[in-house]
């Protein structure tokens, strides 16, 4: 985690200006407004999506797909559980180790709400077999204490390009076993969410200081936030988990209904924004092919 | 998203390919990088501007071939062309200066790998002027994948690509490139794209001898619209291969009765302890035999008996099933498994677990020979018929094929080759690819047995014979044995009294013994076995064609060689009186034939004298014989009594097969008289000491190599083989055999005697030699020590040592005797496993066909000598159907199905399953009863059956 050496004079100046009616950010942007970003999409060309992002700060992410076919285990009564399994999500966090209290918090939360907004039909195959979607998550490098909104643009864009192998064989296996068959052509392979009303969740991190909140905070405004909160955002909804985290070491006052109602009207405001421009860049056809 | 092209440096760029590959059921995406080239060659001698490289030179001709209808022209040939055509692009009658695109090839070689190694052989013989264009990794015709483009369509277009490049390429020369392709879709898009495109009819009835051509054409798709018929459709490959995974269906290769064309068996040992059977049309659906099929049990009610009728071509009777759509989930399957195979088990009923056929993993179509139906000629001119083709193997059905020379080929041996095999069609279809003759001409049936058994009976091509040492018959031992490294290493043997017992006329001359009494009482005995190792070495084109063929094969008046004549009959035999090389194997034997010391080594022998069995004989037997030459086979025979008895005791079996010997006219070469093998002491002479020399190398070499040793083994027969044999002994003889081990099925064998009837055990040696397994080459590591055993000898570990010159696995044991020796090393190639795997497993299948092949010719002979001298003779009974009876005729060697009909008024017919017995009216009304084992007195004559031009031996009842 990157500390910024701020004087306590300089703290209180920027504690001041974000604190105003009409606060001011050290970089001029407006509260609701995203530091500048790169973001690519299905640059992996061995995944079945992918997406990396860079923020103008250095920090990068990057996301990939892949699906595996797997059979189910017939005969479960635990059938929901077996179906939630078909999504492993794998986060490395440059400088933090893989079993961290951060690490696994963050994975496990990320899996849990993409568990429910990935459509999980288009997963099944048939009714032996069914892709499983294993999702990695790399941070090269961060300056925020959460990388959260990092991480979870990089899913989004990954999840959205992800393409799954067109079946050709029968659907229906329930009496007769077949072996799953699929069409060579990976252009005829099918969008995971082509179609589909389900769009994969975001996660925003604000930062709150005095009654104002800011998307995105940098660090020197995280470093003087009073406390944060993390908020989903899925299909023009603010969605569970929704959760206060703290962005500084010091300072951590509780947090208060208008604060949390604000923070929930922003995200809704900028929510269809981020996925708008995130969808833009996916559906852009020129592939961006490493060599 | 079309994938990018990206230059890496002048001339040479690079793309991607994106696909998925589903194997065992997942599904990877694969992205490959893709180099494109502007330098492929488009070999053509008329080009200036494209470059070879030292090894290549242009291949297309500067004048390709024109006609009146078509300009000078070369060809480009699409995927279904070139599997539909192959036999045409081999023969010399047309297709010259032909461009084969990579794209082709590679289709080519995912549909059918024969085919793929047919056009590979074709690309490097010069006479067709055939080239491979890299077509795809050339940046002019290169093209990259459509959105939504089925892999067809874009592998039709980059074949479209190939013919407009080259038109464009070589316009300035006047050369056209045309494409042949027969598929409608594609031709309509060349016309489009203004691309040269002909069906490969069309081109070819442009050509002078279009009418001879256009008959060797497999029929096209629409010729045929006989819906006579429907079969079952395959299941589909997912659900196939789903299914044998989980072993609801099963697969296995299919074998065909030769009784009865519907009626075949799959052999599943790890599942099923009896074979599963498949009976009626519609349940064979289409497998033919040999072909590697997938099954699926019939529910129980559905399970028959095994036929016990004759159905051939002749007699097709109608035993289809009704239709039924029951549909049966995978849960249930498996427990119709356990029926199964429990009823297996028990015994008391005849219903036998039934399957049908529901899809073909891999045809086992070959080139096949056979005779055109009369009847099935429907008119009498020169059109275009539809006419049915008998095949000389009795287990195909008739293949159907359009010709127009339907009335040139009655009478005539003619090849096919079957294409496919419609649902709607009741017979396969296939093409004609040529004539081999007349009918009964001797040399016609030859050749078309030897293409039956695929025997390879070519000459031997040029760069084999240029691997035969330079001085041909010249080539003599050298004088001077210090000269060489690893002549020195030889031990000299001409003082020996070494000489060859072979049968009469032996030219090739494996094998020479000889005898010593030592100062102790012991004897040195020696086998000296022909140094073929020494002029065949490892992989030069001599050993790889060797090893294609694997063994020589014997016919009655030919044979065909495994190495060439002048290694077999003269270099390589060990003729008397000239020094050959050879490798020996020397031991020192006591009084009792017990091994006190064996001893290997590459030696130089001169045999004394070539003996036939017959020479050898008198000479033993004249006591005036003195000399220590005969004195020396004097001890081999004794010894070998020794031995032979030893093995008896071990539990070496004596089987019996009834082998009969054609006595050719020497003048006219006609087959004059059938004898059967007459077998002396002496053969068993040279038989006890091979045996010896086998089972002392297999132990040296197996210590040497044991993981890659030669070897033979021969798996102990399962019991269930013998239960049809017992059963009849059992309830007819009151007899059993046992099966426990090889010492009691031998000494039970010896225990079947009738006393009235001498033959009888011979008989019983007959039936019961058919219930075994075949002995089999392995390698050593693919087995445990105690899977080794030959059971019919009775020995722990064998292999074959003795015959180089017309046995591919006793050069392998050669070289891995010299190398255990120390001779000179094993050369990598033979110190590799899985390549030795793959030449064991073609060993064993040449030698099986080169028996079959053997012993059809055999028959063929005894054919022709039956036909010059009918006569009455003495039979056995061996089988009993409901409809007729097979029956052998001892002195003849043949064995030939009498059917009722023949035999007596069919209708009166009454078949006892459970007594073997057959009775009925005869033709003058009397009561007849037949037996299993019956003595009956046969009237033999040879009759040309008609469906299938082959002369067969006929038997009349008495």
């Amino acid at each position: 985690m990157f500390k910024i050496a701020l004087s306590p004079a300089e703290r209180s100046y920027l504690h001041e200006s974000l604190s105003c009616s009409s606060p001011i950010r050290p970089d001029a942007r407006l509260y609701k407004q995203f530091r500048p970003l790169e973001a690519t999409c299905s640059f992996l060309p061995g995944s079945n999506g992918s997406a990396r992002i860079r923020m103008a700060d250095g920090a990068e992410c990057l996301a990939s797909v892949k699906a595996k076919v797997v059979s189910l285990q017939l005969n479960n009564a635990d059938a929901t559980q077996q179906l939630q399994n078909l999504i492993e999500v794998d986060l490395d966090i440059n400088g933090i180790r893989d079993d961290s209290n951060l690490s696994s918090t963050i994975a496990s939360s990320l899996k849990g709400s993409l568990v429910k907004h990935v459509p999980l039909d288009k997963l099944r195959l048939t009714h032996r077999y069914a892709f499983k979607l294993f999702i990695d998550i790399v941070v090269l490098s961060h300056s925020s204490v959460y990388p959260l909104t990092l991480l979870s643009l990089a899913t989004y864009m990954a999840l959205k390009s992800t393409k799954l192998p067109l079946l050709t064989s029968t659907v229906d296996d329930r009496e007769i076993e077949e072996q799953p068959m699929f069409s060579d052509d990976w252009e005829s392979s099918i969008a995971l969410f082509g179609d589909s009303s389900l769009s994969p969740p975001l996660l925003f991190v604000v930062a709150v200081v005095n009654d104002n909140i800011f998307i995105d905070p940098s660090p020197e405004e995280e470093s003087v936030s009073e406390n944060g909160i993390c908020l989903t955002y899925a299909n023009g909804k603010i969605i569970s988990p929704l959760q206060t985290i703290s962005l500084s070491p010091k300072d951590n006052t509780g947090i208060n209904a208008a604060q949390i109602l604000k923070a929930h009207a922003l995200v809704k405001e900028i929510g269809p924004l981020v996925t708008k421009s995130l969808d833009e860049i996916v559906s852009d056809d020129s592939v961006k092919t490493i060599f | 998203m079309p994938p990018s092209t990206k230059r890496l440096n002048n001339g040479l760029s690079v793309t991607t390919k994106v696909f998925v590959r589903s194997r065992n059921g997942g599904a990877t995406k694969i992205v490959r990088e893709h180099y494109l080239r502007d330098d492929v060659a488009c070999y053509s001698k008329l080009c200036d501007q494209c470059e070879y490289s030292l090894e290549t030179t242009p291949v297309l001709s500067h004048v390709p071939f024109s006609t009146a209808k078509l300009s000078k022209h070369y060809l480009i040939l699409d995927t279904n062309t070139v599997l539909n055509a192959i036999d045409l692009l081999e023969s010399s009658q047309a297709l010259f200066d032909v461009i084969i695109p990579q794209t082709v090839l590679e289709e080519v070689r995912n549909r059918s790998y024969p085919i793929y190694t047919r056009l590979r052989g074709l690309s490097k013989a010069d006479a067709k002027r055939l080239i491979v264009f890299h077509n795809e990794f050339c940046k002019n015709t290169f093209v990259a994948r459509q959105k939504g483009e089925t892999i067809n369509d874009y592998n039709d277009r980059l074949i479209r690509k190939v013919c407009e490049y080259y038109n464009s390429h070589l316009s300035k020369y006047g050369v056209k490139a045309i494409l042949l392709t027969d598929d409608k879709d594609n031709l309509r898009k060349c016309k489009d794209e203004r691309v040269l495109a002909l069906s490969l009819r069309e081109y070819l009835s442009k050509l002078p001898n279009s009418e001879d051509l256009l008959d060797t054409l497999p029929s096209a798709q629409d010729d045929f619209q006989v819906a006579e018929f429907k079969y079952a459709e395959y299941y589909s490959q997912s659900r196939l291969i789903a299914g044998v995974k989980s072993s609801v269906l099963f697969q296995g290769p299919m074998n065909v009765s030769s009784y009865d064309i519907f009626e075949g068996t799959i052999n599943l040992p790890s599942i099923f302890p009896k074979p599963i059977l498949v009976r009626g049309r519609q349940n064979m659906n289409r497998a033919t035999n040999g072909d590697l099929v997938v099954v699926e049990l019939l529910p129980k009610s559905q399970w028959v008996a095994p036929s016990n009728d004759i159905v051939d071509e002749s007699t097709l009777g109608n035993v289809d099933n009704e239709d039924n759509d029951l549909i049966i989930s995978d849960q249930e399957r498996r427990l119709l498994n356990k029926e199964a195979r429990r009823a297996q088990m028990e015994e008391e009923s005849k219903l036998q677990p039934s399957a049908k056929v529901v899809g073909v993993i891999r045809r086992r179509w070959r080139l096949f020979t056979g005779q055109l139906s009369p009847n099935t000629i429907t008119s009498n001119t020169n059109t275009l018929n539809s006419c049915l083709i008998t095949l000389s193997e009795k287990s195909m059905p008739a293949v159907r094929i359009k010709t127009r020379k339907a009335n040139d080929l009655l009478n005539m041996r003619i090849v096919v080759a079957i294409d496919d095999w419609p649902g709607t069609s009741k017979h396969p279809e296939g093409h004609f690819v040529r004539t081999l003759g007349p009918i009964e001409d001797k040399d016609t049936e030859q050749e078309a047995l030897l293409l039956e058994h695929d025997v390879e009976y070519r000459p031997f091509s040029k760069n084999v014979l240029d691997c035969l040492p330079k001085e041909g018959h010249e080539w003599v031992v050298p004088e001077d044995l210090s000269s060489d490294e690893q002549l020195k290493k030889r031990r000299d043997l001409r003082d020996k009294l070494v000489c060859s017992i072979d049968p009469p006329g032996c030219v090739d001359i494996d094998d020479a013994l000889h005898a010593r009494r030592l100062s102790n009482g012991n004897f040195e005995v020696g086998v000296h076995i022909a140094d073929v190792t020494h002029f065949v070495k490892p992989a030069t084109p001599l050993d790889q064609e060797g090893s294609s063929r694997s063994t020589s094969v014997y016919l009655v008046d030919k044979r065909i060689d495994m190495l060439p004549t002048l290694l077999g009959t003269d270099l390589c035999s060990l003729k008397p009186y000239v020094d050959r090389f050879s490798f020996s194997v020397i031991w020192e034997l006591d009084e009792d034939a017990n091994i006190i010391n064996v001893d290997f080594m590459k030696s130089i022998i001169k045999s004394r004298e070539a003996f036939s069995y017959q020479d050898a004989q008198d000479r033993i037997d004249d006591p005036s014989n003195k000399d220590e030459l005969t004195q020396g086979m004097r001890s081999l025979l004794a010894l070998s009594k020794k031995l032979k008895k030893k093995r008896m005791d071990a539990g070496a079996l004596n089987l019996s097969s009834p082998e009969v010997k054609v006595h050719m006219d020497s003048e006219t070469s006609d087959p004059g008289e059938v004898e059967i093998k007459k077998l002396l002491d002496t053969n068993s002479l040279v038989e006890e000491f091979m045996l010896l020399a086998n089972i002392s190398v297999a132990r040296k070499i197996y210590d040497a190599f044991p993981q890659i040793a030669m070897l033979r083994r021969h798996a102990p027969p399962p019991s269930t083989n013998f239960e049809a044999l017992n059963e009849m002994l059992h309830i007819r003889k009151g007899m059993t055999v046992s099966v426990e081990n090889s010492k009691a099925l031998s000494d039970s064998l010896d225990r079947c005697v009738d006393k009235n009837d001498e033959y009888f055990n011979t008989l019983v040696r007959i039936m019961a030699t058919r219930c075994m397994m075949a002995a089999e080459y392995f390698v050593s590591g693919n087995f445990s020590y105690q899977e080794f055993k030959h059971y019919g000898l009775a020995a722990d570990i064998y292999t074959h040592f003795t015959s180089p010159i017309r046995r591919y696995c006793d050069v392998l044991a050669h070289r891995q005797l010299a190398a255990a020796i120390g001779y000179e090393p094993l050369h990598p190639s033979q110190r590799d496993k899985t390549k030795m795997d793959l030449i064991v497993k073609n060993m064993n299948r040449r030698h099986r066909n080169a028996q079959f092949a053997g012993r059809a010719s055999i028959e063929y002979y005894v054919g022709q000598v039956i036909k010059n001298t009918e006569s009455s003779q003495e039979g056995y009974i061996i089988k009993v159907f409901t409809n007729g009876v097979v029956v052998l005729v001892p002195n003849f060697g043949v064995e030939s199905l009498i059917k009722l009909e023949d035999m007596g008024d069919e209708s009166s017919g009454l078949f006892d399953e459970k007594d073997f017995k057959l009775s009925f009216n005869d033709k003058i009304g009397n009561r007849r009863e037949l037996h299993v084992f019956d003595k009956v007195t046969v009237y033999m004559k040879s009759v040309l059956n008609e469906m299938t031009g082959k002369r067969k031996a006929v038997f009349m009842l008495k």
